[in-house]
């Protein structure tokens, strides 16, 4: 999938929300679309991929067919996509899927199986006691597993490093093999496409 | 246990299940240590590694050895496994045995924060979970049986009473 299929396929969704055609929550991404496909040159069809409410890009390039994903996102279920036969699990809840991930990798270790675990999350939700704790464990028991942070700066409208008086925040710039981390601008808010939609 | 440990799925996590520290260890130390994960203690973490191990296909036994220490990890429990089915619409069908006690009062009481019973307030939460109290002896094998070999989609939180064990 390349970086303008990506991009118009979100846009198609933000056009079927301002029109009000969902009716449920939508979180867009777009400015990461070459940090994406780069990350999913390395993700293989029997790994599991976590994500939490923002996951169009994820479900694309591990390999959902975009209209079997834009007929989910249009039947409302947009913030926790699940998709067995790709193993591709997303929760709605900060820090949701971290543990799960980490049981996954724990489960695939056990089991010596070739697959990996990728775990993605925002730069507020890695600031979390959770985060670390699971990337501690599954570092410390060398669990095939890797996190990717995905910093776009804000949590909702919340601004992270304010927050925390945080100029850099802990896995930024760091060299840890278990870590992706990228930061990118987006054009869409937190939630929805930017249109205020009256149903 | 020992008839849990018979299935090839099962594995048991959580604090004092490979190391003596609880009275539940005493059920589990005759179990090969290869199926046993003795876990960090971050209730919330161990609750969360069993949903993943059990969306593998394994059915983890996750052990809280009382209510009190359980409520850390309700955010796994009310939020995800009790959901999964339904945000997965049947697709994953996590099964997680989770073990957990009413703390003993005697002969020593530990006070408020190790007594609870929140049996009640856990059935009022979850759709997906079926939450017993196991209130005979003769009810504990039936229990686990059923939380074993169900195929109704559904996980089974398991609540024992901590004098029992010295006492029934």
């Amino acid at each position: 999938m390349t970086k303008e299929e990506l991009i118009a396929f979100e846009e198609e969704i933000a056009v079927e929300f301002n029109t009000g055609k969902v009716r449920a929550p939508v979180h867009l991404y777009s400015g990461n679309e070459e940090q994406m496909i780069e990350i999913f040159r390395s993700v293989q069809p029997q790994d599991w991929v976590f994500c939490s409410w923002r996951s169009h890009y994820q479900c694309l390039l591990k390999g959902v067919p975009r209209e079997q994903l834009k007929k989910e996102i249009l039947a409302g279920h947009s913030i926790s996509l699940c998709f067995p036969e790709h193993r591709i699990f997303s929760s709605a809840i900060v820090t949701g899927v971290l543990p799960i991930a980490v049981g996954a990798a724990l489960a695939i270790k056990r089991q010596g199986g070739s697959e990996r675990v990728h775990c993605f999350m925002g730069e507020m939700t890695a600031e979390t006691g959770m985060a670390n704790t699971c990337i501690k464990y599954s570092r410390n028991h060398g669990l095939p597993i890797r996190f990717i942070i995905e910093d776009n700066g804000k949590s909702v409208c919340t601004e992270t490093r304010e927050t925390w008086a945080a100029e850099r925040l802990t896995f930024e710039g760091g060299h840890d093999p278990l870590i992706v981390y990228y930061r990118y601008q987006t054009k869409y808010p937190h939630a929805g496409a930017g249109v205020r939609v009256q149903f | 246990m020992h008839f849990l440990a018979e299935d090839p799925r099962v594995v048991f996590l959580g604090q004092a299940v490979g190391v003596p520290g609880t009275a539940m260890y005493n059920s589990l130390k005759d179990i090969d240590m290869a199926r046993r994960v003795e876990l960090p203690v971050e209730e919330e973490m161990q609750m969360g590694m069993c949903n993943g191990m059990a969306l593998t296909g394994l059915v983890p036994v996750c052990i809280f050895p009382r209510w009190n220490f359980l409520l850390l990890a309700v955010n796994q429990i009310v939020n995800h496994l009790d959901k999964i089915r339904e945000m997965s619409y049947g697709g994953y069908e996590p099964k997680v045995i989770i073990r957990t006690s009413i703390g003993s009062e005697r002969p020593l009481h530990p006070q408020q924060q190790h007594t609870g019973d929140f049996t009640e307030a856990f059935r009022l939460m979850c759709r997906n979970i079926e939450v017993v109290r196991l209130e005979e002896a003769h009810e504990i094998l039936p229990s686990y049986h059923k939380a074993l070999q169900r195929t109704d989609g559904k996980s089974t939180l398991l609540v024992e009473y901590g004098d029992y064990h010295n006492e029934k």
